[in-house]
């Protein structure tokens, strides 16, 4: 054996330790963010919620935003995963299994933000103690953990299908189930917000398919994001016919997502008077005017980038475009949020735990930096899922 | 139609905006700094207590805004865990603090803008002491509490503490159920109005114009 071919022998799997050493780091890094962010939770958790920016009269903050848009943010990778195989079509057997468990992860990150949220999460057993089954809220904690438990059977399913130990009838059997219940979870979603006959900002049947549609765009997008970088470190082969059709369906799912806002807008609006329309107004021009129009001209020029031919081969702009779309929904995410209590039906003055007249729309809630820390540390802890299962679970596709 | 169904008429012809109903509210609840189970509203200009209109052609009057003990509640239906319940005896809408979970379900299910409070932090009181009725269930953090109709005194077969304390005697306590009760009478003889119709809670609470 030649010198250079000992020295090649060793260099292939030096760079593949190297890969698992960056792995390990990146494993340590997001692991000790996730801590501090639990570290800051139980601080929130023994001086009491009042060290948010949560009061009464906007008493859901960004705990609550960040749970639906991971709810949303988990709908992407199920849906590419189980949509083709349950209509038989041409699917992303590529990335299908990563897709599946970036879902898994998000499902855990929304569910997590509830607890975050809670007064007392050790009453947690309430729920299943004394479930009241009118609560929309209700509803929701029953599909996530059936959207959670499906999600997990249906990924252990196809890793099962790829030794041969699971039919192709039976994976079909449970995309159906998954994709039902992948559907169902944002509606459910939307009708916490949207049943609540006290707050005009939420009060519409349009929600439940808007928070379908976003949940696609989100979805989708970050699924597109995750996959772009797996294919540049080498985890992926690259795949850019696979790619260009996810690009070009995202393009669309944006649009079908803008379509509807603005069906919101336009028949809430109409009147030109009343709360609907005070709605309309502080988007358009007032307090939410920064985030509606960067969500609507992002938007806009996602789907231009993710539709053109020329720029959807290319995966920066493609990135840069998925990226726009994910900050656009954030942002409809949180707007919708503050909007439920932006606006009071009872509008007179009083003393009151904080302002007690605001017609002027100024935003009442601006999350702490405790707030952004929890944030950040729940995102940390998806990340660490993320790179826990990239690197034990075969996620990688089958040769 | 057999049920009780109490709850409160409030005369805003007589109602002069001195707030004795909410203190008598804070005091006789023990309600925690910063709670208000009942506040006083200025149907008028730009800040408490200021009219609207111009001069000579104003105009200035007072609600009071309380839970409304709806009939149709939208809190109930909202709650996760049943914490919050209507009573079948008497329809008073009332919270049990030990099932709540604090997720805030029903804040964003009410359309009456502030007339519930969260204890966003453990309770603090001014005196440094419990004050109030001794059988007013003790305030905890993190779960959400509201007017009870001072269920404690209720129990007793006593009217709630605003309506006692009322100097000018414009609140008035009683079952709507009952065609031959003040309040039923009241309404008949007076023209009165409930808070968000339009939102078909129907509440029990009427204010006489």
């Amino acid at each position: 054996m030649s010198t250079q071919e000992t020295a090649a022998a060793k260099a292939a799997p030096a760079k593949t330790a190297s890969a698992a050493g960056g792995g390990k780091v990146l494993l340590a890094v997001t692991g000790a963010i996730a801590l501090a962010g639990i570290g800051l939770w139980i601080y929130q958790m023994s001086r009491g919620l009042v060290v948010t920016d949560m009061r009464n009269l906007s008493s859901w903050g960004l705990y609550i935003t960040m749970f639906m848009f991971f709810v949303g943010l988990s709908a992407g990778g199920l849906i590419i995963a189980t949509v083709p195989r349950v209509f038989g079509l041409k699917g992303f057997k590529s990335v299908s299994k990563i897709a599946v468990y970036l879902s898994i992860c998000c499902t855990v990150l929304a569910a997590a933000f509830v607890v975050i949220d809670l007064g007392h999460p050790e009453r947690l057993w309430h729920l299943i103690a004394y479930a009241n089954f009118t609560s929309p809220l209700m509803w929701d904690i029953v599909v996530i953990t059936t959207y959670l438990i499906v999600s997990i059977v249906y990924l252990r399913a196809t890793l099962k299908a790829e030794k041969g130990q699971t039919s192709e009838r039976a994976l079909k059997v449970l995309s159906t189930v998954a994709l039902v219940t992948a559907i169902l979870v944002h509606s459910v979603t939307a009708w916490i917000f949207g049943l609540q006959i006290g707050r005009a900002f939420w009060n519409t049947a349009l929600l439940a398919p808007m928070f379908i549609s976003s949940a696609l765009v989100s979805g989708l997008a970050l699924t597109l994001i995750v996959v772009l970088i797996l294919q540049k470190t080498g985890y992926l082969k690259a795949d850019p016919e696979s790619n260009s059709r996810m690009a070009w369906l995202l393009g669309i799912f944006v649009l079908v997502d803008l379509f509807l806002l603005f069906c919101e807008l336009l028949t809430a609006g109409y009147p030109l008077g009343g709360q609907e329309f005070n709605v309309v107004a502080s988007m358009l021009t007032g307090a939410f005017a920064p985030m509606f129009w960067t969500e609507v001209g992002g938007g806009i020029l996602a789907a231009v980038l993710l539709l053109n031919k020329k720029t959807q081969a290319s995966a920066g702009l493609v990135a840069l475009a998925a990226s726009i779309a994910i900050l656009g929904i954030f942002f409809k995410r949180f707007q919708l949020l503050l909007g439920g209590f932006e606006f009071s039906n009872i509008d007179y003055w009083s003393i009151t735990t904080g302002p007690a007249k605001w017609s002027d729309a100024v935003l009442n809630y601006v999350p702490t930096l405790l707030e952004w820390g929890i944030v950040i540390g729940v995102v940390a802890l998806g990340a660490f899922m993320l790179t826990l299962g990239l690197n034990k679970l075969a996620l990688k596709p089958a040769e | 139609m057999a049920n009780t169904r109490l709850g409160m008429v409030i005369d805003t012809k007589r109602c002069i905006g001195c707030h004795t109903c909410a203190m008598a509210c804070k005091v006789e609840n023990n309600l925690p700094d910063k709670n208000w189970w009942n506040r006083v509203l200025t149907i008028g200009g730009e800040g408490m207590d200021t009219p609207e209109g111009v001069w000579p052609n104003l105009a200035m009057s007072y609600i009071t805004l309380a839970c409304q003990h709806c009939e149709n509640p939208a809190c109930v239906k909202a709650c996760p865990v049943g914490a919050t319940y209507k009573r079948e005896e008497d329809g008073v809408v009332i919270q049990d603090y030990d099932k709540c979970i604090g997720c805030r379900m029903c804040l964003a299910a009410c359309p009456y803008t502030g007339v519930r409070v969260f204890n966003w932090e453990e309770p603090k009181h001014q005196v440094g002491f419990p004050i109030g009725d001794a059988n007013v269930p003790a305030h905890q953090k993190h779960t959400v509490e509201k007017c009870t109709l001072c269920a404690h005194r209720l129990a007793r077969g006593e009217e709630p503490a605003c309506i006692e304390a009322c100097p000018v005697r414009a609140r008035h306590f009683g079952d709507f159920n009952d065609p031959e009760s003040e309040v039923s009478q009241l309404l008949l003889k007076r023209g009165h109005f409930q808070l968000l119709p339009e939102k078909e809670t129907n509440p029990s609470v009427y204010f006489l114009s």
